[in-house]
């Protein structure tokens, strides 16, 4: 007996919190709140260092807030709490309305009697003089000009016709929230089992981790629990932690274009990109890519990102030139040294020295004259190559070649010496992520673009026509309902009683 | 022929479209409508053409980027849109009543953009913004927050037609007071330093949301308070366009922008963010007396507009139908902006403010479409809600730069 009543208990209690969680008020209070919440966190700037918030506020105030989680504000337990509630009102939404709305859609075309007609909310009735043949034609044909699917039945000389229209747009509430679920699912699993990283990587050099920003939630867990260790390599001093990719990759080259006025490179980048290699843990090659930015390299479900450069203090790359006979065509040679260093050249007989290298040079095209600019943070902007070019012992003559030259070189002798690249002093910053859950929400983003078109553009809409004889004449009754979307409906519904009209 | 002297016959098409559609409701002459009609759909063939060419001309220029990218090119797509929008209420309700409202805003954009001289040169663009997600995201944000202005332009006939009477004048003297006492103490605030600064704007933010609410829930039965509301929407429409086109003209005459700075840091300085006090003053004092006018001439106006426009119940469902279109392009708009920045930098959604307001925008505009389905709430409220996404919209576009980034000593947002 007390049994029973405990669990008449607890009926009415989950009833009472599935009743909670189906109502579309609370849909709107929690988009309040939400909406509300997530202005504090745009006012409020997020993730910053302690001392930078010192100086914004006061400590008192830095102390609540960091409390209440304002600082991270859309990551602490109780804004992803709002986050799930608003979820479970959608799930228990979804549950408990879609059943009918499925019957609503799959139900089939039926007659409509006399107490329906007193129902539906447009009707009118018409005479037509031509008889019940004449009407029954029109009537079809008018409906089917507006695409509406239709059932005939006749009985004692009544004639019944059912038709609808887009049944199916009952759906597209449905596909709209689900979708909403499935984002949130997906960006869950993302947290838990995905990570976001980064990776400087100087040109020629390899890597076998990437740092972390932050750690997969699962193997944090997982590691906390002790059931399963994490991957994650902590730095006992304290540093960024690192994963291992299970595999190498490699920055082979790096490069950046910029954006010329009137031939002259602006500083501005209008390109760049970085060529990766990726090696397996044999030192086996297993893949290339030449990365940009918008255009990111995977490899096991981690992405590579091109989102930065800059160049590494005070590192020394290799000059690399190119020589060629002017006469003939051919690819000539590849020189490469260091700056300030010389390397005989055995097909032209030639000693060349690198005298000094600039990382913004620029050739006056009348003059043939070159001017050094300011390169912010030593940027290659035009890395420019000062060359002494020796016979023997005796210097021939001097020159200057640059990436991008406004005139030819002085080039006196019978060969070419051009400048193809300056490798190793600068480092390609990459984004490296992985995230699971990320073709999840791209099914959400998907299903919620097409759900709100459904739900907005389309109507469910049922007419019915009865046509009885009446001394010779047909009288034509029309009744319909939309579930939406009404004065468009009055207006289809008045001309097709016009068009049987007719 | 080059893009621009397509874009000016487009801005003469649309003067005379605006002058047809006055003199339609002045007139109430069918054939005067249909002229307007017609030339509109002119103007928006021609302005069409004319971003096609902008776009090639990119291509020839060897830059061959999208013509979405910077103040200029967004205003002419702002009015391209909002007549775009325009045209299809106009054919959808079949009514002209609302082209003299729409059509001098487009107007107006399109005729400030060649009196403010604002640059029409083609420039490049940084690495991260060449992908064609972001012309998406650009593109349907656009047509996005088109939608929602119509919406706004709607709901604040429907509020005004559903006002018996402007309430006491006490109302306005309260309404201006706040006002005055608002700008005063703000203005100390903001000289008090940035601390100061900071708990104003949240202050005042918490004021608006609390009065947003009370309108929302109680709105229908205090009309005099929906009929400040309204006047003060209208006047921040009217004093925002009026200001920035200043602000506009004023920044041509005195300062070349360098590259990589945006105009919107500049908005605001010759009036409201003046060094001058005398131009302090005079904008406010402006503004107090717009808002005046509005409120003592609405009435009036009302009068005036109920002979022309369709009854409450369309005007109703031209909002919600306005809306539905708004909220799916809305949806496009975060979403291909999501793809971009996954593509770019594997992160989808960053909660940085731009997205965070875009999002709350969404929201309101969600709490719109529900609220038909919460008893009691109907069409006062909805055109409540439905202006209050629209000065969201506006906050998105314009404060998160203009506000939040100036909010902070440190560090520049975005
Ligand atoms: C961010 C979250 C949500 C979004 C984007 C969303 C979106 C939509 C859209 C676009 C519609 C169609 C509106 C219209 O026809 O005017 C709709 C309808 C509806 N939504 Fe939501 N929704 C959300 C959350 C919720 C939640 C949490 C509930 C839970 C109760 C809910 C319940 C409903 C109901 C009952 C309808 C009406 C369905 C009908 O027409 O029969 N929604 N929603």
């Amino acid at each position: 007996m007390e049994k029973q009543d405990q669990q008449g208990m607890v009926e009415v209690v989950a009833d009472k919190i599935w009743k909670f969680f189906s109502s579309v008020k609370l849909a709107v209070v929690l988009l309040i709140i939400l909406a509300v919440v997530s202005v504090i966190g745009t006012v409020i700037q997020q993730n910053q260092a302690p001392e930078e918030y010192l100086k914004e506020y006061s400590l008192t105030t830095v102390q609540w807030f960091e409390t209440l989680g304002f600082f991270d504000l859309y990551h602490t337990w109780w804004f992803v709490l709002l986050l799930l509630l608003l979820t479970a009102n959608l799930t228990i939404c979804t549950l408990e309305r879609f059943p009918h709305a499925w019957k609503a859609m799959r139900a089939p075309l039926k007659p409509l009697e006399d107490d329906g007609f007193k129902a539906v909310p447009y009707k009118k009735e018409i005479m037509i003089k031509g008889g019940m043949e004449a009407a029954e034609t029109a009537a079809l044909r008018a409906l089917q000009g507006k695409r509406y699917t239709h059932q005939l039945t006749k009985e004692q000389g009544v004639t019944h016709l059912a038709s609808q229209k887009g049944a199916y747009s009952r759906m597209g509430v449905y596909v709209t929230h689900v979708s909403i679920i499935l984002i949130f699912v997906g960006a869950l699993i993302g947290a838990f089992f995905g990570f976001k990283g980064f990776l400087n990587l100087p040109e020629g050099e390899a890597s076998a981790v990437v740092y972390l920003r932050n750690e997969p939630l699962w193997d944090q867990i997982m590691d906390g629990f002790g059931i399963s260790k994490s991957p994650v390599i902590h730095d006992p001093r304290g540093g960024v932690p690192a994963m291992p990719l299970g595999y190498y990759v490699r920055t082979d080259d790096f490069e950046v274009d910029y954006y010329a006025n009137a031939g002259r490179p602006t500083g501005m980048p209008s390109e760049y990109w970085s060529i990766l290699s990726v090696y397996d843990l044999q030192q086996q090659k297993v893949l290339e890519k030449r990365i940009r930015v918008n255009d990111p390299l995977t490899h096991h479900g981690i992405t590579f990102y091109q989102s930065s450069y800059g160049t590494i203090p005070n590192a020394t790359g290799r000059i690399v030139l190119n020589v060629s006979q002017k006469n003939s065509p051919g690819p000539g040679e590849t020189v490469v040294l260091m700056p300030g260093t010389s390397v005989y050249v055995k097909s032209i007989d030639r000693t060349i020295k690198a005298a000094g290298l600039a990382p913004f040079g620029m050739r006056d095209a009348a003059t043939g004259q070159v001017q050094y600019y300011q390169a912010r943070n030593e940027e290659l902007i035009n890395p420019t190559v000062e060359l002494e070019v020796y016979r023997g012992k005796s210097l021939a003559y001097k020159t200057q070649v640059m990436k991008v030259d406004s005139s030819e070189p002085s080039m006196p002798e019978d060969y070419r010496i051009s400048y193809v690249d300056y490798w190793g002093a600068r480092y390609t910053g990459l984004q490296v992520t992985k995230d699971p859950g990320v073709w999840i929400v791209y099914a959400g983003f998907i299903m919620l673009c097409v759900g709100p078109l459904i739900a907005f553009f389309g109507s469910h809409r049922k007419l019915w026509v009865r046509i009885q004889d009446r001394k010779g004449q047909a009288a034509v009754l029309v009744g319909g309902s939309s579930n939406r979307n009404r004065l468009a409906f009055e207006r289809e519904f008045n001309s097709i009683v016009e068009a049987i009209a007719k | 022929m080059e893009s621009a002297q397509l874009f000016n016959f487009a801005t003469v098409a649309y003067l005379v479209s605006m002058v047809g559609y006055i003199s339609y409701l002045a007139f109430r002459n069918e054939g005067i409508g249909k002229v307007a009609s017609y030339v509109t759909y002119a103007g928006l063939v021609l302005q069409t053409i004319a971003l096609a060419m902008r776009w090639i001309e990119s291509y020839q220029m060897g830059i061959g980027r999208v013509p979405l990218s910077n103040l200029y090119e967004s205003l002419v797509f702002f009015t391209w849109s909002t007549v775009l929008i325009y045209l299809l209420v106009e054919w959808k309700y079949k009514t002209r009543a609302f082209g003299a409202f729409v059509m001098p805003v487009a107007f107006l954009a399109l005729a400030f953009i060649n009196f403010a001289g604002i640059s029409t040169d083609i420039s490049p663009l940084v690495p991260a913004l060449k992908s064609n997600w972001l012309f998406y995201h650009v593109l349907i944000s656009f047509l996005g927050y088109a939608a929602f202005g119509v919406a706004f332009a709607v709901s604040m006939i429907f509020l005004l037609i559903d006002m018996e009477d402007r309430g006491p004048v006490r109302d306005l003297g309260i309404g201006l007071g706040a006002m005055a006492a608002l700008a005063v103490i703000g203005y100390a605030m903001a000289a008090a330093g940035e601390r100061m600064k900071l708990i104003f704007w949240m202050g005042l933010g918490v004021l608006v949301l609390v009065w947003f609410l009370y309108l929302v829930m109680r709105g229908a039965k205090n009309k005099p308070q929906v009929y400040l509301f309204w006047s003060m929407c209208v006047t921040l429409a009217i004093g925002l366009m009026v200001a920035m086109g200043f602000d506009i003209v004023y920044l041509n005459l005195t300062h070349t922008l360098q590259p990589g700075e945006s105009m919107k840091q500049h908005l605001f300085k010759a009036s409201f963010l003046s060094k001058s006090l005398v131009n302090v003053v005079v904008a406010w004092g402006l503004i107090a007396g717009l808002f005046w006018f509005i409120w003592s001439k609405g009435m009036s106006l009302k009068k005036l507009l109920v002979q022309y426009v369709p009854s409450q119940e369309i005007l109703d469902d031209v909002t919600y139908r306005m809306i539905a279109i708004g909220w799916p392009l809305l949806t496009g708009g975060i979403i291909t902006g999501a793809v971009w920045a996954n593509s770019a930098w594997g992160t989808y959604w960053g909660w940085d403010p731009k997205e965070t307001w875009s999002l709350i925008t969404w929201f309101v505009y969600a709490i719109y479409l529900h609220s038909r389905y919460v008893r009691g709430w109907k069409g006062t409220q909805m055109a409540v809600i439905s202006a209050v996404g629209f000065l969201a919209v506006i906050f998105t576009y314009l404060g998160v730069n203009l506000v939040l980034s100036g909010l902070h000593s440190y560090g520049g947002m975005n």
